[in-house]
């Protein structure tokens, strides 16, 4: 089925992951196939489950209800739990080109990674001894473990990838001697040079860059900061030096911004976890200057109010007269920016913006010299790391193009499904967000290991089904009768009597799935879990029956957002399907197991009122009226078939098999089906 | 649209009783609305009767395949590859389907599987009521659109017969006396004066009534 509106999380995904594929993948209990589907799009799932921006979960319609739903820790799920290369994505054929890259971050490597998928030989220049740029070195262990970074960077070296470290541009070697050995040259060297505020004695001793001064941690050459620290920015890398720097045993440390929480890129979540851990944040202070005795004793700040929006749309702070006031600082960290190292491209004749990025045609990455595609933050500035692999892939495109003379695709405006309006929001049942386990504060300030971790098993199914699965909902086909059964019995009033047939609006159904078992026409289809996808599972089960050869085999359906962990009961003789609620169970789905040799069927269903989707109990229990009938017609008997909750024992309903035998199809062959 | 029910089950095992290769042939139009003879119920009673006929060892094979009207010869070829390899068609549509059916395949048992009950209309999900009995001469316009022909347990078209009880009809106390239900809406529309007027009789038709469009016709020849 073909939907041309994206769900809002994978319209506002850079690289628009199928979020609500994996998540749904997830949600069922197929954690494989969920890494498959992030790892079509993204080659560091472990690190963008740790440390991506999410800018998925502010669109995430689950957020209009309650909260939404926490996809990146979902990504994390995936990643840690299938560790192997499941997705290799092995070259199809081998392409004569070659492609010199220059940089190992992320929009590098991941450039990498496709243009070999592509068949491409990519070789990797990396200033740094090791792969990974930011990844690797500027972001601390206790965000994200260095293991994990590496094992992503070797699945893409893996794909023939040929890594060169400690290779300088402008040094060791130059764009011009490049293009001689090299077809084509990708310059993703990033912006990892520090913003300077022009302070009086910002070059004093102790004074550091935090981008340096992680760099430095990582490699364990720890600087000698003192007790107190000021870190001056608002950023991740600020409250990244900040909250490494307690780890280093500071007394001290104070985060210093120049607007407010609001404003801080770094976000709140990331600043309540840091002052858990004893960071002190100052608001609205910028720096004057700074002092002391050839080393740095003392910083002054002036006082800010916010004034108005500026080009970014943040309100521009502005001092206020004589409101400074000095803070003692033993070292002081610099977090309130980068540029790229313009000095590495001096003399490439490439062409560089004022601001000292690399000036090229478009998305493309296309530069002012043939053959050389530049991207990610030496092209954008910082950004997140999920821009950065979009970049990558966006140039990875580029060049493919560029080799075999094509233009590249043209990019189909992305259209998002809506937010849901407050009609729909209101009839949609609560679910609380999963909260991650994370070491506490007073543990983890000791040492480096990594704070959050990670959702349990329950968590992650948990946390999946709260997934609206937006636009994955009934899809009206032309043998719609235009009977408006469904516009009479949708939960959400959702399908309206249109022109000709029926429409259903894709962007306010929520996938209930009702309308399609009621249909008269089956006109209806879904996005998920559909009536094939039951009748292949009730096959997969009997086959597999077949071989365990049960004295009574009994199918059970039950609701997956009731038992999120999987079937509700254990029991020997009960083969168990999942449905995401149990009202899109046909009474046809009910029936077809008999006619295979199943002896009794049974629906776990939800208490009244508990639905989640409101009325699917009230539309099951009629299918199985409806089923029941067809057993005793038939001559089935229809005590074969019931529905249970809680407080009936399936016990029960296994003991009426003494009475009722097996299905009569199998009699005579007692365990074969 | 037509209203039409599932025949029981055991006079369509009855009806296929020689038969082990029968095509389940439903409706999309009327039937599919009113949920008798749709995709959904092919499969079903497909289901059913194979079910059904597994347990008495004579297994059938069933083939199922919706047409989007039956009452037109003009979909009926799409069904012809199907129709060769059965021995039966059970129709699922109305009486008149199965005949345009059955006007096709000359050499082919066609069987139905619905009782056609009437043209009516939804009440709500799965509840249809009687509004019309093709008689041939509307009236309606006297009557403030209801119609006592179909609604009228006595099809008395000049006037209640005075049996009603509470405004119930005495053939049926399910039922509302129609007439007083045109009187209410005629006084709402202050339209009561039509009810002196009325003379209607009711012409009754000569069966089968043929219909046949004057220019259609002039185009054809």
């Amino acid at each position: 089925m073909s939907i041309s509106a994206m769900p809002p999380c994978q319209a506002a995904c850079p690289i628009h992951t199928d979020v609500r594929g994996y998540v749904f993948a997830i949600a069922v209990g197929d954690v494989e196939d969920a890494i498959k589907i992030i790892r079509q799009v993204n080659p560091f799932p472990s690190v963008c489950g740790r440390i991506c921006t999410r800018p998925c979960e502010k669109k995430c319609r689950r957020g209009q209800v309650d909260e939404p739903v926490s996809i990146r820790a979902l990504k994390r799920f995936a990643a840690d739990q299938i560790k192997e290369l499941v997705f290799a994505g092995k070259p199809v054929q081998n392409r004569p080109e070659k492609i010199a890259i220059i940089g190992s971050g992320p929009a590098g490597l991941t450039a990498a990674h496709d243009l070999a998928i592509l068949g491409y030989k990519v070789t990797v220049f990396e200033a740094q001894k090791v792969l990974g740029g930011m990844l690797s070195e500027g972001i601390p262990e206790y965000r994200l473990p260095k293991d994990l970074v590496k094992a992503e960077i070797d699945r893409i070296i893996a794909l023939g990838v040929e890594p060169r470290t400690g290779v300088l541009l402008g040094k060791d070697i130059t764009i011009e001697g490049l293009l001689k050995d090299f077809q084509a040259v990708f310059i993703a060297v990033g912006s990892q040079k520090s913003i300077v505020p022009k302070c009086h004695g910002s070059d004093l001793k102790g004074i550091i860059s935090g981008v340096e001064f992680l760099k430095q941690v990582s490699r364990k050459q720890i600087p000698n900061l003192g007790k107190k620290v000021a870190v001056i920015g608002g950023g991740h890398t600020a409250l990244d030096a900040a909250r490494t720097c307690i780890r280093l045993g500071c007394d001290e440390v104070t985060v210093l911004y120049r607007r407010t929480l609001e404003e801080m890129p770094a976000g709140k979540e990331e600043v309540e976890e840091a002052e858990k851990e004893g960071i002190k944040l100052r608001y609205l202070s910028a720096p004057v200057s700074f002092s002391g005795n050839g080393k740095v004793t003392r910083a002054r700040f002036v006082q800010m109010q916010l004034g108005e929006p500026d080009a970014s749309g943040r309100r521009r702070p502005v001092p206020i007269e004589n409101s400074e006031f000095d803070i003692e600082a033993d070292s002081v960290i610099l977090a309130i920016g980068y540029t790229p190292d313009s000095g590495l491209l001096e003399e490439s004749g490439l062409e560089l913006k004022r601001n000292g990025t690399l000036s090229v045609k478009d998305e493309t990455g296309i530069t002012n010299i043939a053959g050389v595609f530049a991207a990610g933050d030496v092209v954008s500035g910082p950004q997140s790391v999920i821009e950065a692999i979009a970049s990558g892939r966006r140039v990875a495109e580029a060049i493919h193009c560029f080799f075999r003379n094509k233009s590249p695709k043209e990019k189909a405006g992305i259209i998002a499904l809506e937010p849901l309006d407050e009609s729909i929001t209101n009839l949609i049942s609560k679910a609380e967000r999963q909260k991650m386990f994370s070491l506490p504060a007073e543990d983890r300030i000791r040492h480096f290991e990594e704070i959050d971790l990670g959702f349990s098993k329950e968590q992650a199914l948990k946390e999946a089904q709260r997934c609206l699965n937006c636009g994955a909902g009934a899809h009206i086909g032309e043998n719609c009768a235009s009977c408006l059964n469904c516009v009479r019995i949708c939960p959400y009033d959702v399908p309206s009597p249109g022109k000709e047939l029926v429409a259903v609006d894709i962007n306010r159904c929520q996938a209930c799935g009702i309308c399609a078992s009621e249909c008269p026409a089956s006109a209806i289809t879904l996005g998920i879990d559909t009536m094939q996808d039951s009748r292949a599972e009730i096959d997969k089960i009997v086959d597999k029956a077949r071989q365990e050869s049960p004295e009574i085999l009994i199918l059970g359906f039950y609701c997956r957002y009731r038992s999120p962990l999987g079937p509700p009961l254990d029991r020997d003789e009960v083969y168990w399907i999942g449905k995401c609620c149990t009202g899109r169970i046909d009474t046809a789905d009910l029936l077809y197991p008999f006619e295979f040799g199943v002896d009794g069927a049974v629906v776990h269903i939800c208490e009244k009122d508990a639905c989640r989707h409101r009325e699917g109990n009230k539309y099951l229990r009629k299918h199985v009226k409806e089923a029941k009938k067809i057993l005793d017609i038939t001559g089935f008997n229809a005590g074969r078939l019931t529905v249970i909750t809680d407080e009936e024992d399936i016990s029960g309903f296994i003991n009426t098999f003494d009475e009722l035998g097996i299905n009569p199809l199998r009699k005579g062959k007692k365990v074969k089906l | 649209m037509i209203i039409a029910e599932l025949k029981p089950f055991q006079e369509i095992k009855d009806m296929l009783k020689d038969y082990r290769k029968i095509l389940i042939l439903g409706c999309g139009a009327c039937v599919t609305v009113c949920m008798s003879g749709g995709e959904k119920q092919v499969e079903l009673l497909a289901l059913a009767i194979r079910m059904a006929r597994k347990l008495e060892g004579n297994d059938i094979s069933v083939i199922e395949q919706t047409l989007l009207r039956q009452c037109d010869p003009g979909f009926i070829d799409r069904i012809k590859d199907e129709a060769s390899q059965v021995e039966a068609v059970l129709s699922m549509g109305c009486g008149a389907g199965v005949q345009g059916i059955v006007e096709k395949l000359d050499n082919m048992p066609v069987l139905p599987a619905l009782n056609t009950r009437f043209i009516g209309i939804a009440d709500r999900e799965g509840n249809f009521s009687e509004k019309c009995m093709a008689c041939g001469n509307c009236i309606l316009a006297k009557t403030g659109g209801i119609c006592p022909v179909s609604r009228c347990a006595k099809s008395l078209v000049n006037g209640p017969c005075g049996g009603a009880q509470g405004g119930l009809c005495e053939a049926s106390k399910d039922n509302p006396c129609v007439w007083q239900l045109i009187y209410a809406r005629l006084e709402k529309l202050n339209m009561l004066h039509l009810l002196k007027e009325m003379s209607n009789t009711r012409i009754w038709p000569v069966h089968p009534q043929k219909l046949a469009m004057e220019e259609a016709g002039s185009i054809k020849e």
